[in-house]
């Protein structure tokens, strides 16, 4: 007989992939600022 | 400056819809009955991947563009398109192995198609360094230019990897001609992550490119 399949209790490792996911593309788009008012300072 | 307003908007707009995204994968995705919630990763990472590669693509073609026609604006996107390349390439190799422990047991393995894309992270890198350690553009842009294109032609590779050796990372999914299919829900949030990751990849280059231009007639008044 076949007993229903649960999934894997794994949601920690989700969250830790989005939230890395998302700390690299702000921390990207902070240096993309910094470095333009750098440029643009007289 | 127009182009560094237009490619903040572009940004802005692509960080919301990142959290659409999110938003999207947690609460209108099935959780898939083998992978769990870890399969959710792939929202993420298959679209940095898809850009990773891209990107490289565009710095080659640049690149050889630029090595016939000298014009300073090809290679100013190539550098840009490398930067931002890198850091989609960083997220492909974070977010994979991630993704890799709960479900292969590992959090990396020597096989090809991490391999080689480990390879791409390391030619990014090395293309950045170089950019910063020759002084004089011409020379800069021509040695940059010859690592953009060994870049670009090792990008097929990553690609065939999963034909060519046997790997633990599996086969395409979304494009593959064949059965299974991913379901609607799941296909339609791949598909509005791809357009977000290329909506970034655009306002960062933009961005990227503003700056440089701006350094660039910084550089250009201190000589004067």
């Amino acid at each position: 007989m076949m007993l229903p399949q649960t999934p894997p209790q794994n949601s920690g490792y989700m969250i830790a992939a989005y939230v890395i996911a998302g700390a690299i593309l702000l921390g990207y788009t902070l240096s993309l600022y910094l470095r333009a008012r750098r440029s643009l300072r007289p | 400056m127009r182009m560094l307003r237009v490619g903040r908007w572009l940004t802005a707009i692509g960080l919301v819809l990142l959290a659409g995204v999110y938003v999207r994968a947690l609460a209108y995705t099935p959780i898939e009955a083998t992978q769990g919630m870890a399969q959710k990763i792939f929202y993420l990472h298959v679209p940095a991947a898809i850009w990773a590669e891209t990107a490289m693509i565009l710095v080659g073609l640049a690149s050889v563009v630029y090595l016939f026609t000298k014009d300073p604006r090809l290679d100013r996107f190539a550098a840009s398109s490398a930067e931002v390349g890198t850091v989609f390439c960083a997220i492909v190799l974070t977010t994979g192995p991630i993704w890799g422990k709960p479900i292969w047991g590992t959090w990396w393995s020597w096989d090809a198609r991490l391999t080689f894309t480990l390879f791409l992270f390391l030619i990014y890198v090395g293309y950045l360094l170089l950019r910063g350690a020759v002084a004089d553009p011409g020379a800069r842009a021509r040695f940059a230019a010859v690592i953009g294109i060994c870049g670009m032609c090792e990008v097929p590779f990553i690609h065939l990897s999963v034909y060519m050796f046997p790997t633990l990372h599996p086969m395409p999914i979304v494009l593959q001609p064949g059965r299974p299919r991913l379901p609607g829900s799941m296909l339609e949030t791949w598909l509005f992550s791809l357009g977000v990751f290329t909506l970034l990849y655009v306002g960062f280059v933009v961005q990227r490119y503003a700056v440089s231009y701006l350094r660039e007639q910084l550089e250009a008044l201190a000589e004067t």
